[in-house]
Formats: C-alpha cells, sequence, structure tokens
C-alpha cells in the first residue's frame, strides 16, 4: 500500500511538472499578457 | 469583410438571462439561510419543530443544504458563467433560448425538489438526497448548461481560452461525471428509488460524489467567478497568469483523489484512507496557489478597498478560502480527524467555506454585478458595508462556536474513566453543546440580517431599470 502511495505521489509530482514546463516553454510572455487583459477589453457599453 | 457597423445593431450580450439568475439566486439565498437560521435554533429549543414533520430537524437541514447549495449557489455560477464566457469569447450566448430554459428549469426544479425534501422523500445520500425524477431533470438541464457553455466558447473570437472559463467548464464536466454516477439507482416508484451500489461501495462512491461535488462546484466554479470578477473589480490583469493555469490542472488532478478522508475509520480498505488523507494533503499546494494569485492582484490596488465594498467582500472571501483550505486538508489526516470526525468541528469548516468563501465571493460579484447590468450606481454603499460588516461578524462567531464546541465534542467522546469506559454519555456532551449552539444561532441571525440587507439594496438599485445593452469590442467585431 505503501508502494502504492508512493508511486501515485510520484505520478502527480510528474504531471505537474510536466504542466510547469509545458505552460513555460508553450506560451510566450506576449499571448499570456493577451490572455490576462481579457477580462479588462471586452465590452462596448450602449446604454 | 462583414461590415462591423450592421454587426453592432444586432449583436448584444445575452444580459437579461444573467439578470434573472441573479435575482433567483439571491432569492435563494434568503429561503436556505432563513431554513439554515431556523434549524439552528432548533438546535438549541427543539420544540420549535412544532411536532410537525416537515419542519423537524432531518428535513429541514436537508432543505438548508439543497437550496444554499443548488439554489444560491448554482443560480450564481450559472448566471455569471453566462456573464463571462460571451465577454471572454466577445461573442453572445450560443443558443440563448437554451440559457432561459436552463434558468427556468433550475428554478422549477430547485422549487419541486425542495418542497419533496420537506415532504420527507429523499435518496438520504447527503447532498445527493434528491428522487430520482429530479435527478434526471437536473441531468437534463445539465446537459443544456454545457451546450450553451462550450457552444459560447466554439464560436468565440479571440484565440485564448480565458482562465476562468477552464475552471466554468471543469464544474460543467466534472459534476455531470460526478451526478450521473453518483445517483444511478433502481427506481421502484415515482418517489423512490434504491442505489446500484451496496454498502461499502455505495460509502466510497458517495463521498467521491460528495467531496468533489464541493471540490468542483463549491471551490472550483467560484475560482471561475473569482479569476474573472476580481480583475475586473481591481481593474489589473491577474497577478501570475501562468500560476492560474497551473494552479487549474494541479487542483483538477489531486482534487478527484480526496473524497475517501470523509470515511477516515470506516469499513472501507485502509490504503484507501491513507490515499485520501494524502491527496487531501497534496491539495494544499494548488488551493493556496489561487489564493495568492488573488491576493496579489489586488496588492496594487488596496486604495480601492476603502471604497469599493464589493472588493473588500472577494478580499475577505480569499481570506476565508486560504483558511478554509488549510484547515480541510488537516482534517483529513487521521490522527486529527479521530477527534473531530462526527462533530461539530465539521459544521464549523464547512461554513467557514459556505459563508466565508461561497457566500462572500458570490456577494462581492453580486455587488459589482447588479448595478452594472441595469446601468446604474448601487442604491447605498454604506448599506453594503453595514452588509459586509454583518457577515464578517456572523462568519467569525459562526466559526470560532463550531470550533469550541467541536474540539470540545471530540475530547469528551475520547474520555476514559479508569476503568476504560466512556466518560461521558452522549447526553451529558450534547447538554454541554447548548452555549455554542446559542453562539451559532446567533452568528446565523447576523449573517442572514447581512444578506437581508443586500436584497432590499438591489431591488432599490434596479427598480424601474432594465437591462442595459452590452455589445462585444467593436475591433473583435471588425476582424471576425
Amino acid at each position: 500500500m505503501a508502494y502504492f502511495i508512493f508511486i501515485g505521489d510520484m505520478f502527480v509530482m510528474a504531471f505537474m511538472i510536466a504542466i510547469v514546463i509545458w505552460v513555460s516553454m508553450k506560451s510566450s510572455r506576449e499571448s499570456t499578457n493577451k490572455a490576462a487583459r481579457i477580462p479588462l477589453e471586452d465590452e462596448d457599453i450602449d446604454g | 469583410m462583414p461590415d462591423p457597423a450592421k454587426k453592432l445593431s444586432v449583436e448584444i450580450y445575452s444580459d437579461r438571462v444573467v439578470t434573472t439568475l441573479v435575482m433567483f439566486s439571491v432569492i435563494w439565498a434568503v429561503i436556505g439561510m432563513l431554513a439554515g437560521v431556523y434549524v439552528a435554533a432548533e438546535m438549541v429549543w427543539p420544540a420549535l419543530n412544532f411536532d410537525q414533520s416537515w419542519l423537524s430537524f432531518g428535513r429541514l437541514r436537508t432543505f438548508h443544504t439543497n437550496v444554499v447549495i443548488f439554489g444560491f449557489g448554482v443560480s450564481a455560477l450559472m448566471g455569471t458563467a453566462y456573464y463571462s464566457v460571451q465577454r471572454t469569447s466577445h461573442v453572445r450566448l450560443y443558443a440563448s433560448n437554451l440559457a432561459w430554459f436552463t434558468c427556468w428549469a433550475w428554478q422549477i426544479a430547485i422549487l419541486a425538489g425542495g418542497i419533496s425534501l420537506l415532504m420527507g422523500l429523499t435518496t438520504s445520500k447527503e447532498y445527493a438526497e434528491l428522487e430520482w425524477p429530479f435527478d434526471i431533470a437536473i441531468t437534463l438541464v445539465w446537459v443544456c448548461f454545457a451546450i450553451v457553455f462550450f457552444g459560447t466558447i466554439a464560436k468565440r473570437r479571440i484565440k485564448q481560452i480565458y482562465i476562468s472559463n477552464w475552471f466554468y467548464g471543469g464544474l460543467i464536466i466534472v459534476i455531470a461525471m460526478l451526478h450521473i454516477v453518483n445517483n444511478l439507482a433502481l427506481p421502484v416508484t415515482l418517489t423512490k428509488s434504491y442505489s446500484l451500489y451496496a454498502g461499502a461501495q455505495d460509502a466510497i462512491v458517495q463521498w467521491w460524489y460528495g467531496h468533489n461535488a464541493v471540490g468542483f462546484l463549491l471551490t472550483g466554479g467560484f475560482l471561475g467567478m473569482m479569476y474573472y470578477f476580481l480583475p475586473k473589480q481591481a481593474e489589473r490583469p491577474i497577478w501570475s497568469y501562468k500560476l492560474s493555469i497551473v494552479a487549474f490542472w494541479a487542483f483538477t488532478y489531486s482534487y478527484i483523489w480526496a473524497g475517501p478522508h470523509h470515511l477516515h475509520f470506516n469499513a472501507i480498505p485502509e490504503w484507501v484512507q491513507n490515499l485520501g488523507m494524502v491527496m487531501s494533503l497534496v491539495l494544499l499546494a494548488p488551493s493556496w496557489a489561487s489564493m495568492v494569485n488573488g491576493i496579489m492582484t489586488v496588492s496594487s490596488a488596496w486604495e480601492k478597498l476603502r471604497s469599493d465594498p464589493s472588493l473588500k467582500f472577494i478580499v475577505l472571501a480569499l481570506a476565508f478560502y486560504g483558511l478554509a483550505t488549510f484547515e480541510g486538508p488537516m482534517l483529513a489526516i487521521k490522527s486529527v480527524n479521530i477527534i473531530s470526525h462526527f462533530t461539530e468541528w465539521t459544521i464549523g469548516h464547512v461554513h467557514s467555506g459556505a459563508l466565508g468563501w461561497n457566500a462572500m465571493i458570490t456577494y462581492g460579484t453580486f455587488y459589482f454585478l447588479v448595478p452594472r447590468l441595469v446601468g446604474g450606481n448601487l442604491y447605498s454603499v454604506r448599506l453594503a458595508n453595514i452588509h459586509f460588516w454583518l457577515a464578517l461578524a456572523g462568519t467569525i462567531l459562526y466559526i470560532v462556536a463550531l470550533w469550541g464546541a467541536g474540539v470540545s465534542q471530540g475530547v469528551l467522546w475520547l474520555s476514559l474513566d479508569d476503568l476504560g469506559e466512556l466518560r461521558y454519555s452522549f447526553t451529558e456532551v450534547m447538554a454541554a453543546m447548548k452555549p455554542y449552539y446559542l453562539l451559532r444561532l446567533v452568528a446565523g441571525i447576523l449573517f442572514f440580517i447581512g444578506t437581508l440587507l443586500m436584497i432590499y439594496n438591489f431591488f432599490k438599485t434596479i427598480v424601474g431599470r432594465r437591462t442595459i445593452a452590452v455589445r462585444p469590442p467593436i475591433e473583435s467585431l471588425a476582424v471576425a
């Protein structure tokens, strides 16, 4: 059982690390900044 | 190229359905919280059930949880998801008539379901008490919700899918899976069914559902709300967009394993309990990643906290979110759980999340949203500030009272005499709880009065007004 939990934890860690690497490598600073600003530039109010 | 001016005349966001859902949400908040206050009073004065079965604690408590979670909470999530998904996609809602269907069908389901619970019709599965006809109706509405939401994303005019949509999308997909699997049952009459699972398997499936309903509905869904409305209110982008993506995947991956911590020391395999405990501890990281991201977003806009009641509510909600997501993993540790399980500590923990996180972030969002939807100003900022302090006082008092009650119960129940027998009887322990229960009632009343002030404030804000027309940014229409 201890091995099961240990291996499971390793999978979780590997998944997290893979996500961090993927996010860091795949997305440019420009596209990330653009995505982050989406809520600030999303409507024209026409009362 | 399409004429943007022509498109402008026809394409506006579908906001009337959002206004309706927000109004239903606050109505359910009042009804659900009133029921909560009443059952809290019954804990102090049991005679308040007046020997009426529908007023008994068992039925009214179930009514309370279902109405606040599915009436207040899901209506708020549906409304804010519709509001934000069209804006972050720069298109109006896909199949807006279907969105109206989800709005009304959901309210009817909650109303009829709530009445059925008061009539004593229940599966007896916590947070999944509604009988099979309601389960089918809920599945139907949920699928329509998914069609509207993902249909809107599919026709979006911008490349990126904003982070709030990942959380709302996770909510829709995972809750569908949990609801269908946990409610698989054999109907024997129109109002009675039996679960497809038996014994320990039933318990494991139930708490896989129960914990992840908390996870993906009450945590993930409301994080979606936070990731959209906090930057709007602070008028700043989220502090770290990359951190939000990492937090989403880490949250989604680890939450789904944590359910068995509800079944510590029960008749399920020990390795399942240990797995649930370990994964609950892992959960602390993604939970706090979102909290840190939210707090840091506001860190450059502290001055707005002095004047903006909605931002105050959201920042306070983040603080309680941090508290609740720290306390949860601690309670999942078996050596802590042996004291806390089956005590009021659990109820206090649930309410630090439900009042402190879910209700507060919804209130903050609504204080921002309601005036904006009708194109006016909030009727009274002063009333909103009073509401803020009542909500804060009520939540803290509630948590402290039930911490006291829970720790006392745990210690008293584990106390043995020289012969190794229980030192205190159940009735003796319960009699010692009365002062705590009275404090909890006072806390609930404070919180409820605050909610009444909010509904009055909203009524005065929207009376005589209509939902205004808001369109996607013109550049977006021009390039489409």
